[in-house]
């Protein structure tokens, strides 16, 4: 380093002024630079007089941590090298000349190691491996290529992508006939309520989460299917999961409702035949779990319907006793009728099939009432979950909500009898059965009636819309071509529980009981008046002129149904006159006053001398009704009275 | 619930207590009432704890539990001038778990049973008054059902009372004279039976006929 030539360094001082602005044609503003005395004071703000030399180390910085660290640093290196002088006085030239020191090392060495390397014996520079380069080619063959490659990249990846596609398909189709025991229980997950038990899935068909009181638990289990020789052909029905019912809910159930005539034999009951019906058709696509899982919860469903009414058939008290015996409750809604509710449980036993061979009669087991029972607890479920219950104060009973305002109220017997329904299952289906008993035989006697006479006829028009406990029914009675005249008689039933009311068209309200006898002796009643009724209609349509007219007359036989009524109409010229007594039983009298001058066998007296007197009307004759022409009374009628009606030609 | 009137009927002269209910029951059945079973009013007293009363060693208050049997499913609690409570029957239970607080008074329990009668608008109950195994009175207790204000009614009440009680009918009932025209309730009756039977209690012992 000594025989080196000294370098001539040219320095220049870098104390530019600070620019302060540029003004908007390029000219620059600068800041004044700092005065002596503006210095000093600067750096006079950086000393921390607080800090003494040594003594208070520890105290708290100032805002200015040059200040501090310069005055830490001069006051350690006091305390640590108290022997090494400090030098304030450095020259300012002093970090410019080590800098320049270590450039010119730097530079040295750097000449040092190119000489060397010049030299090639001692050391190389080896440049660094690198791909050849492609020779140069045309723009466009290089975009081909390029091109090319990309979509090579682009279809390697859709390919991947249909190849698992198609892989999943074809999975699939395996999967319908060959199903995994995971997808199956997923496929039954989405249908019934499971949870897992340790090791076992359990499942839960009962009511109860609808809201359903029964104590059944109503668990089934589901297991796996391994009983499968793999290597026999698998069946098409297989499926890898099995469910397990609880015994008592296998086979199938449902509840028979019949009405019967008579009473049979004490020793008889209990001895109804379990029908084996045959299973309900489950949906083509639904798997055997499904349809077993559902027999089982009508079985439970049944059951529930049994064990409720047969709680109440023994709990309620009215005037006729229910009976229960076994699986069957029997009553009496009216006397000579016995209504029967079964519980007919087959199991899926091969003996029991064997015996099961009679089939069971269609007029025998009333479907409805059988629905409606369905129904009904169905609706004592829902009232279970209903608003007036739940939500309830967690120490409250589970009832109804008046009910438990009840003991804070002081409610008497008056309004808690108010609040609580006091009908039970067993008494509404006993209302609705009485209900259609009484509807079917009203209608077979209105039927009987109206095959059985003839003259007049009866029409019933039946309305739609019924309720569970009442129907209605129109009944006319018409004559045959005189309907438009003669429809006085209009009739309006209305079918209840136990008892048939009658509207009249004059307004009259009457009420049957549920004996048949009594509506069709109204009704035989009705047709004898609607005959004279009818001769009141044709004479005013014929001019002919009512003289007297009585719906109950107290003459003549007394008829054991009913009244007998009666009409007189004299012809418009007075000449005739007819007479007619119809009565429900006696049958019609018909009788025409003829008269006088036309009477021979009239006994001549003196007191009548003025011959004018014989042109009034005298005796009456009777007329043989059954030979005249007509096909009804209304239109012999009619014949007869345009018979005694002189032509005026 | 109608405007009641709870009084009492004082022995006849020379009578058992037996032999007055008997005489006033066939005085209500020919007047024309029809008997409609029977009625229970019982009560129970209980004494505030000694602990929890304050160290001024004020006298513990006494509460008084009771049932009705024309409101089976309440039951009744109330202080000698303090609140009523009408509570659900559960209300007995938690009696029991407040054994700490409330600490029951021996045989004090009081209770008066008889015939419950109706005579169109009015419900006449008249009950034999025991206290453990003696009949210590007799009360009455008239309602009439139509009216809820105590003030509109009390005149037809006072006049019915008179037909058949004769010269024992009382004077209005306190409980009337607080509020005339606040709605009657159920409470009311009950303080009107807690009167009855401290008074019943205060009372001597009904003299056997005989012995004096």
């Amino acid at each position: 380093m000594s025989g080196v030539r000294a370098v001539r360094i040219s320095i220049e001082s870098a104390c530019e002024k600070q620019v302060q602005e540029v003004g908007l044609d390029g000219t620059e503003t600068y800041l004044q630079p700092l005065s002596m005395s503006q210095n000093l004071a600067r750096l006079a703000q950086r000393i921390d007089f607080s800090q003494g030399s040594g003594s208070e180390e520890e105290e708290a910085a100032g805002p200015d941590g040059d200040a501090q660290d310069w005055a830490g640093a001069a006051a350690e290196q006091d305390d640590e090298e108290a022997l090494v002088k400090f030098q304030p006085s450095l020259w300012p030239w002093d970090s410019v000349r080590n800098n320049l020191r270590s450039a010119l090392t730097e530079m040295c060495v750097l000449y040092d190691v190119l000489s060397i390397v010049r030299d090639k014996k001692f050391m190389t520079l080896d440049p660094v491996s690198q791909d050849a380069l492609p020779p140069k080619q045309s723009p466009q063959t290089l975009q081909l290529i390029s091109k090319k490659k990309s979509l090579a990249g682009a279809a390697q990846i859709l390919l991947k992508g249909a190849e698992r596609l198609t892989k999943s398909v074809a999975e699939n189709q395996e999967n319908k006939l060959q199903r995994d025991f995971n997808s199956e229980l997923l496929r039954l997950r989405q249908h019934w309520k499971l949870r897992k038990v340790g090791d076992k899935i359990l499942g839960d068909l009962s009511y109860r989460s609808a809201g359903s009181l029964f104590p059944h638990h109503g668990t089934f289990e589901v297991i796996k299917n391994t009983d499968i020789d793999l290597d026999k052909k698998i069946p098409e029905d297989y499926c890898p999961l099995d469910v397990q019912i609880p015994s008592d809910l296998e086979g199938s159930a449902y509840i028979k409702v019949s009405i019967q005539k008579q009473a049979p034999d004490i020793g008889d009951l209990g001895t109804v035949n379990l029908f084996k019906r045959p299973l309900p058709k489950s949906k083509p696509g639904s798997p055997h779990w499904q349809t077993k899982l559902e027999a089982a919860q009508n079985v439970l469903l049944c059951k529930e319907i049994f064990a409720q009414l047969s709680r109440e058939a023994v709990q309620i008290k009215s005037q006729i006793p229910h009976i229960v015996v076994k699986n069957q409750i029997i009553s009496q809604p009216f006397p000579n009728l016995q209504l029967s509710i079964s519980l007919c449980h087959s199991s899926n036993d091969k003996k029991s099939q064997k015996s099961a061979t009679e089939k069971p009669g269609p007029e025998d087991h009333l479907y409805v009432l059988e629905h409606s029972l369905h129904l009904l607890i169905r609706e004592f479920h829902k009232q279970t979950l209903s608003s007036i219950v739940m939500p309830h104060p967690a120490s409250a009973p589970f009832g109804h909500k008046r009910m438990r305002l009840s003991g804070p109220q002081a409610f008497d017997k008056n309004e808690i009898n108010s609040i609580q329904s006091t009908e039970g299952l067993l008494e509404k289906i006993i209302k609705q059965a009485k209900h259609i008993f009484l509807r079917s035989r009203t209608a077979a006697t209105i039927d009987s009636l109206a095959s059985r006479i003839e003259d007049p006829q009866i029409q019933a028009h039946w309305s739609n819309i019924n309720d569970v406990y009442e129907s209605s029914v129109k009944v006319l009675i018409t004559s045959q071509g005189y309907e438009q005249i003669c429809k006085s008689i209009q009739l309006q039933l209305n079918v209840g529980v136990e008892q048939v009311r009658v509207v009249h068209r004059d307004g009259r309200v009457i009420t049957l009981s549920h004996q048949e006898q009594e509506l069709q002796d109204f009704l035989l009643s009705q047709m004898s008046q609607h005959q004279v009724h009818a001769v009141q209609q044709l004479a005013k349509v014929m001019g002919w002129q009512v003289l007297s007219f009585s719906n109950h007359v107290g003459l003549g036989p007394i008829e054991s149904i009913g009244n007998a009524s009666a009409i007189t109409v004299a012809s418009p010229s007075g000449d005739y006159a007819i007479s007619v007594r119809n009565g429900p039983e006696s049958g019609s009298k018909i009788m025409v006053q003829f008269p006088r001058n036309q009477c021979k066998d009239l006994p001549k007296s003196d007191v009548l001398q003025d011959s004018k007197w014989s042109h009034l009307r005298g005796p009456f004759k009777e007329v043989q009704w059954s030979k005249m022409e007509g096909r009804n009374f209304v239109y012999k009628m009619e014949l007869l009275m345009s018979a005694l009606s002189p032509c005026l030609l | 619930m109608g405007v009641t009137c709870v009084s009492q009927m004082p022995v006849a002269e020379g009578k058992s207590v037996q032999q007055t209910v008997e005489l006033l029951t066939r005085k209500l059945e020919m007047l024309g009432a029809e008997k409609q079973g029977t009625f229970c009013v019982d009560c129970e007293t209980y004494h505030t704890a000694a602990s929890t009363l304050g160290s001024q060693g004020q006298a513990g208050k006494l509460m008084y539990v009771m049932h009705n049997s024309e409101y089976p499913l309440s039951c009744f609690a109330l202080f000698e001038n303090g609140p009523c409570l009408i509570a659900d029957t559960n209300f007995d239970v938690l009696m029991v778990k407040l054994k700490g607080f409330f600490q029951s008074a021996k045989a004090s329990k009081i209770e008066t049973r008889g015939p419950r009668y109706q005579y169109c608008d009015f419900l006449v109950k008249v009950g034999t008054v025991t206290m453990g195994p003696s009949a210590r009175g007799i009360s009455v207790e008239v309602e009439y059902g139509p009216c809820v204000v105590a003030s509109d009614c009390w005149s037809l009440l006072l006049e019915f009372l008179q037909s058949f009680l004769g010269s024992h009918t009382p004077g209005a009932p306190p409980v009337f004279g607080n509020r005339h025209d606040a709605v009657y309730g159920p409470a009311d009756t009950m303080i009107q039976y807690m009167e009855l039977f401290n008074k019943i209690r205060k009372q001597q012992q009904v003299p056997v006929a005989g012995i004096r």
